[in-house]
């Protein structure tokens, strides 16, 4: 292992990359040197060209200028299995594990050549993982694991594969605080091990606690490195965008003594017994934002699924605005009030295929303007998608543009303006900023601040604690799908949300 | 009758290997012996769903006009219906034919019915045959049809005197009119020899299901269905499923009866043995005498009927597995038919 | 150029595409097996005469139901490929109906067109209703529904077949001429019309695209086409939306084999044409699934059956060639149609992105 640490070449170094796309610079004149056993973080706005840079470095695309060394020894890379031989790996946001097979099989799978799929492979996996701490039961099946094991089990593929540089696109975007922490700790592990990891990430207060070298792109270019210990997060955020961060704060309480909405003794039971949601209850006032922090996986979903009448088996009382919605089609409730930002946007909340004006149809298609009688009114639709663009700030060409083409945060904005649309009552707004970048991030948060001050009643699911705590009025936590404490933002750290949602310190 | 078969497969092979190679003008066969007479007569024919080579019916169809090209030094050419075609198709094949000259146009098979009837009248000056219908008449049709119930009647016959159970069977491949002819035929020779005899009837499909002509597995089973009850000799109209039939003869020790050719000859040597005797049915002789006439100069029109006298039907010999007493009884029911003694119904 | 007018440029670059590969690979088989190339393209790309252009037409309207019927299911990511079933059974009813003769004249015809919709679209809705309530995928089902209209189709033949004198088919009983729909001539020296059928089969294809592109059924449909998971959010009940689609496809594929029983054959017998459900899959593919595509398409292929007929007597070459011909069509299309969505995709997220730059420049200008 203390072979390379000797050598002076960097584990990685790119010199002068340019890739341009016909109209479009993705990357121009990026220059990045990383240092064997260190961690460098990448960090930058959505489109500041960080995922192109890392499908250069990952032999997705080829660049069009400049060069790529690896070791000390330029390499040409003309597709990931070239990385994973020249020792890059990469461990992508979307975990891409099968369920159905145990971590061994998934750890073997496609690279069955290195050590077999039998006892050898085992030994193996578990060297690597008694070697760099990960802590890994190869014959666990992967769908009982949870976020952070399979992380750390995709962590241990790229290993598996003799990767001496891994690259971690936005790790702890799923992960809580606890999580966080103990990927860390495994990322310490590897550099101590004199391996390279390449840290690309949104959330500064984490790049400034894990990484070495902190790298920063903006419109394409690196446009300064940096050295940790130097700088705060305001400043980094400054560099990023050129400008100043918002920040989720609250203003002043909205809260009336109106309930809008009430869910009674929610329950939806699972095949196995335990039920996914169990017996929650909550109201919300007008003009309030209720957050739910908790660990994903325990029953946000579901609850968020139950209340929008997706899930026949769900038992239990919805009420909105005085109103008992139980027995009611996903549709009714919609025409009932409830607006519907999900978690997943490209699952639930868009025909990626579709144009913009027919996205804007999706949800609304018995009512104005979307409507008319029987049919579709594609005028007024299109109209009222102009609209949403310019009140919600969506960057398009037009209406007529296919919802794939359009960036993440884009899509969330015309799915918030969507949802805001046909005057609801209640907004269930499930992680709204997930993957968005900090733009289009600050606009949502807006968005939902005036929700709140328009009078509705917002139901806001998150895994970003910050945001949680930033804009809710009242927190619950949810474990294991029960609603096990509630809290107020103004005195609780994330810190302690996370002890609650891990069932782990006091219970408030 | 099995030597003069043997020699027409062996040259329906041989030309069909010509007609593999035909030039790019499309004038196919040409006999292959220089000495033959050369006539200018070019015969269009029009096969059904198989073509040359289902070792069939059309195979039959194209022994007879191959004997006649060679014979006469006739141009022939062939064109056979794909699987699932429109009615317009078998018109436009026939009409094909006709605009670039073929004369006369033989269209084998009852599927062609409706596009002879159609297409004929446009072309008073074309000569059609169509084999196994009458239901297409015109001036300048021809409709070449057999008394299957004859050629079953005999084998019936035999079935029954063979038997040692007093028990047969029929498997008919799809139940449509022309097959139940088979069977009315079959049934009525057998209960001829034995009033008492016990026959096991069966159709492995309906029309327009025609798969029960070409699907081996379900002529087997039936067949070892008819044995397993008890009969040990079944007959079977039923094309390429009669394979399935040989097989559960030979594996069980019965007797089959085959169809339309002699069997004996065409089938694998593993189950040759158990086929006891084969219906005839002379589609080369049909068309064979039927080009003969129009090189003669005369262009038969209106139905022509290939009966036990005309040798349009008959039973095959080979193997040598019939008893002398079963081939006397069988020419003595022969001539009763011919001369009119007995007459076959061609309706079960 | 705008993004409509790139995406109808694009759409016609891929069947395009799709055919010029076509004609070599099936140009390449025929040298490769020694047969004239050149030959079997003048035959097959020579203008067809007046009554082949009858029969193209006509068999393209019996195609293009099959490719409709088809399309409808696609359009929902269901895989309908019963309509071969669908439609056998179908006209098999409509011929009993037609033939025993209940109403008068043409009020005969229309209760054996509605009796023909119904009964296609309640054997299409049992794959749908299985799918919906019990999750048995619509592909094994409508398969296993071809086999059993087969053979229900085969045993009600026997009981209600009359027989021609001296033919050796058997139908049902014949239409009476009162309710047969005429064609209209295209010419006073082609005997075969033009199938009065057709003017449905255009209503049929501009109801499709009405229906799907127009209503809300239409939106719900395409919807949970694309993405089922959407729909549920959106507040589709995709299972009824399941059985609906199934409905509407099998009662467009009832209505495949009336052409023809009006038309032409005046009853269902031994001789009726088989395998159009499949064809219809080809079809709705190569049209993709747009109801003007899909009559491109069925005249393609009506086109290339037509002409490929006289192959074997004039040129001595199996008219097989074309079903290749047809196979390959269907291949690259679907490769081409991928390659030019890919391409598509790409290019729009470029000139997304193009015009979100000089926009932010536009809006950097004007800060400064």
């Amino acid at each position: 292992m203390t072979d390379t640490s000797t050598t002076t070449a960097p584990a990685v170094r790119l010199v002068g990359i340019g890739k341009r796309f016909p109209g479009v610079i993705a990357n121009d004149d990026v220059n990045i040197e990383v240092a064997r056993g260190s961690i460098h973080a990448i960090v930058g706005e959505n489109g500041a060209g960080k995922s192109t840079l890392m499908k250069i470095l990952y032999g997705v695309q080829k660049p069009d200028a400049g060069t790529v060394e690896i070791d000390g020894a330029q390499v040409d890379l003309s597709s990931p299995a070239d990385a994973i031989k020249a020792g890059v790996g990469m461990v992508f946001q979307h975990f891409m594990l099968a369920d159905n097979l145990t971590v061994l099989e998934n750890v073997v799978l496609g690279a069955e050549r290195l050590h077999g799929i039998g006892a050898k492979a085992r030994e193996e996996i578990l060297r690597i993982s008694d070697a760099y701490g990960l802590d890994i039961r190869p014959d666990q099946l992967v769908e009982a694991l949870g976020v952070g094991d399979r992380q750390r089990v995709e962590i241990l593929k790229v290993l598996y594969r003799g990767a001496r540089t891994i690259i971690l696109d936005e790790p702890t975007a799923v992960l809580v605080p606890q999580e966080v922490d103990e990927l860390f700790g495994n990322l310490r592990e590897l550099k101590s091990e004199g391996l390279a990891v390449i840290f690309i990430s949104h959330k500064l207060d984490e790049v400034l606690s894990v990484a070495d070298v902190v790298t920063v792109m903006r419109r394409g270019t690196t446009v300064d490195t940096v050295d940790p210990s130097s700088v705060n997060a305001h400043q980094l955020a400054e560099l990023m965008v050129g400008s100043e961060l918002p920040s989720p704060s609250t203003e002043s309480s909205t809260v009336t003594d109106e309930v809008l909405i009430s869910v009674n003794h929610l329950t939806l039971p699972s095949p196995d017994g335990r039920p996914l949601v169990d017996d929650v209850s909550f109201t919300i006032h007008r003009g309030e934002v209720l957050g739910i922090a908790g660990v994903e996986g325990n029953g946000q979903s579901e609850l968020v699924e139950a209340i929008m009448g997706m899930l026949p088996r769900a038992t239990g009382v919805v009420e909105v605005d005085g109103r008992d919605v139980s027995g009611l089609s996903t549709r009714h409730r919609r025409e009932a009030g409830i607006g519907y930002i999900p978690a997943d946007r490209h699952r639930h909340g868009l025909l990626l295929d579709a144009p913009l004006w027919e996205n804007r149809v999706l949800g609304h298609q018995t009512r104005t303007p979307a409507a008319k009688g029987i049919f579709i009114d594609k005028g007024a639709s299109r109209a009222d998608t102009e609209r949403i663009i310019e009140e919600y700030d969506v960057r398009t060409p037009g209406p007529d543009v296919l919802a794939r083409a359009l960036s993440g945060g884009n899509q969330q904005k015309l799915i918030v303006g969507r949802e805001m649309s046909g005057d609801p009552i209640l907004l269930i707004a499930a992680h709204p900023t997930r993957g968005v970048d900090v733009g289009a991030q600050a606009a949502i948060w807006d968005h939902i601040k005036d929700a709140r001050r328009l009078g509705l009643a917002v139901l806001l699911i998150s895994a970003d604690l910050d945001e949680l705590i930033g804009l809710s009025d009242r927190i619950q936590v949810i474990l294991r799908g029960r609603l096990v404490g509630e809290f107020d933002p103004g005195h609780v750290t994330p810190e302690q949300l996370g002890s609650a949602m891990t069932g782990a310190g006091d219970k408030a | 009758m099995t030597k003069t078969a043997a020699f027409f497969s062996a040259a329906a092979l041989l030309l069909s290997a010509c007609g593999g190679n035909g030039g790019d003008t499309g004038n196919g066969n040409n006999g292959n012996d220089g000495e033959a007479a050369q006539s200018d007569i070019k015969v269009g024919m029009a096969y059904d769903v198989g073509g040359r080579g289902d070792q069939s019916f059309n195979d039959a169809a194209a022994k007879g006009m191959d004997q006649a090209v060679e014979e006469f030094g006739m141009e022939s050419q062939e064109s056979e219906a794909a699987d699932g075609e429109p009615e317009s198709a078998r018109e436009e094949r026939l009409r094909t034919f006709a605009d670039a000259g073929y004369n006369p146009i033989i269209a084998v098979g009852f599927a062609y019915s409706g596009a002879v009837a159609k297409v004929a009248p446009d072309y008073p000056d074309v000569h059609f045959a169509i084999i196994d219908d009458e239901g297409a008449q015109g001036d300048n049709i021809a409709n070449l049809v057999f008394a299957e119930e004859q050629g079953s009647f005999l084998v019936g016959a035999a079935a029954a005197l063979e038997s040692k159970n007093g028990h047969v069977g029929f498997i008919g491949g799809v139940e449509v009119p022309l097959i139940q002819k088979f069977e009315a035929g079959f049934v009525a020779g057998a209960e001829e020899v034995n009033p008492d005899i016990k026959i096991e009837k069966t159709y492995l499909t309906q029309a327009p299901d025609f798969s029960g002509f070409n699907d081996p597995a379900k002529g087997k089973t039936a067949a070892q269905g008819m044995f397993d009850a008890g009969a040990d000799v079944v007959y079977h109209a039923a094309g390429g499923s009669g394979g399935g039939l040989f097989e559960a003869a030979a594996e069980s020790g019965n007797w089959a009866i085959g169809v339309d050719s002699d069997q004996y000859e065409l089938a694998d040597e593993s189950v040759r043995d158990s086929i006891l005797t084969s219906m005839l049915k002379n589609v080369d002789v049909a068309v064979y005498e039927f080009l003969a006439e129009v090189e003669g100069g005369t262009f038969p029109s209106g139905s022509v009927r290939y009966d036990l006298e005309a040798d349009g039907v008959g039973y095959s010999t080979s193997g040598d597995f019939l008893s002398q007493e079963t081939i006397d009884k069988m020419e003595e029911y022969k001539e009763q038919i011919i001369s009119g003694d007995i007459t076959v119904s061609a309706e079960p | 150029m705008t993004p409509r007018m790139t995406r109808v440029l694009l759409s016609v670059a891929a069947p395009v595409l799709a055919l010029v590969a076509a004609f070599a690979i099936t140009s390449a088989v025929l040298l490769v097996a020694g047969d004239p190339a050149g030959e079997v393209w003048a035959t097959i790309l020579s203008w067809p005469e007046p009554r082949n252009l009858v029969n193209i037409v006509n068999s393209a309207t019996v195609l293009y139901l099959s490719g409709l019927a088809v399309a409808v299911g696609f359009r929902m990511n269901l895989f309908n490929i019963g309509v071969d079933g669908q439609y056998r059974i179908a006209a098999f009813v409509a011929a009993v109906v037609a033939g025993e003769a209940w109403l008068p004249g043409p009020l005969n015809a229309v209760l054996a067109i509605l009796a023909a919709i119904l009964v296609g679209a309640a054997w299409a809705g049992i794959a749908g209703l299985l799918r919906a309530t019990r999750g048995v995928s619509e592909v094994i089902s409508t398969i296993m529904l071809n086999f059993i209209s087969t053979s229900i189709v085969a045993y009600s033949l026997r009981q209600v077949a009359v027989r021609e004198e001296g033919s050796n088919i058997i139908g049902t009983k014949p239409i009476p001429e009162s309710s047969r729909i005429p064609g209209f001539s295209i010419s006073s020296e082609v005997s075969t019309d033009v199938y009065g059928f057709l003017l449905i089969a255009v209503l049929a294809g501009v109801g499709y695209w009405v229906a799907l592109n127009r209503t809300r059924f239409g939106f719900d449909l395409r919807a949970t086409g694309q993405s089922q998971t959407a729909a549920v959010a959106s507040g589709v009940n995709v299972k009824k939306m399941t059985v609906t689609a199934m409905l509407v496809s099998g009662g467009l594929a009832g209505l495949v084999g009336l052409p023809i029983l009006f038309g032409n054959a005046y009853s269902y017998g031994s001789t009726f044409q088989s395998g159009l459900g499949f064809a219809g899959i080809a079809i709705a593919l190569l049209g993709r699934n747009h109801p003007i595509g899909i009559a491109l398409g069925a005249l393609l292929f009506a086109f290339l059956d037509e002409q490929s007929n006289p192959l074997q007597i004039l040129v001595d070459v199996s008219p097989d060639i074309v079903k290749i011909t047809q196979g390959i069509i269907v291949l690259t299309v679907v490769i081409s149609y991928e390659v030019v969505r890919r391409y598509g995709q790409r290019l729009e997220q470029r000139q997304v992105a193009q015009a979100l730059e000089s926009s932010d420049n536009t809006k950097a200008e004007v800060r400064a």
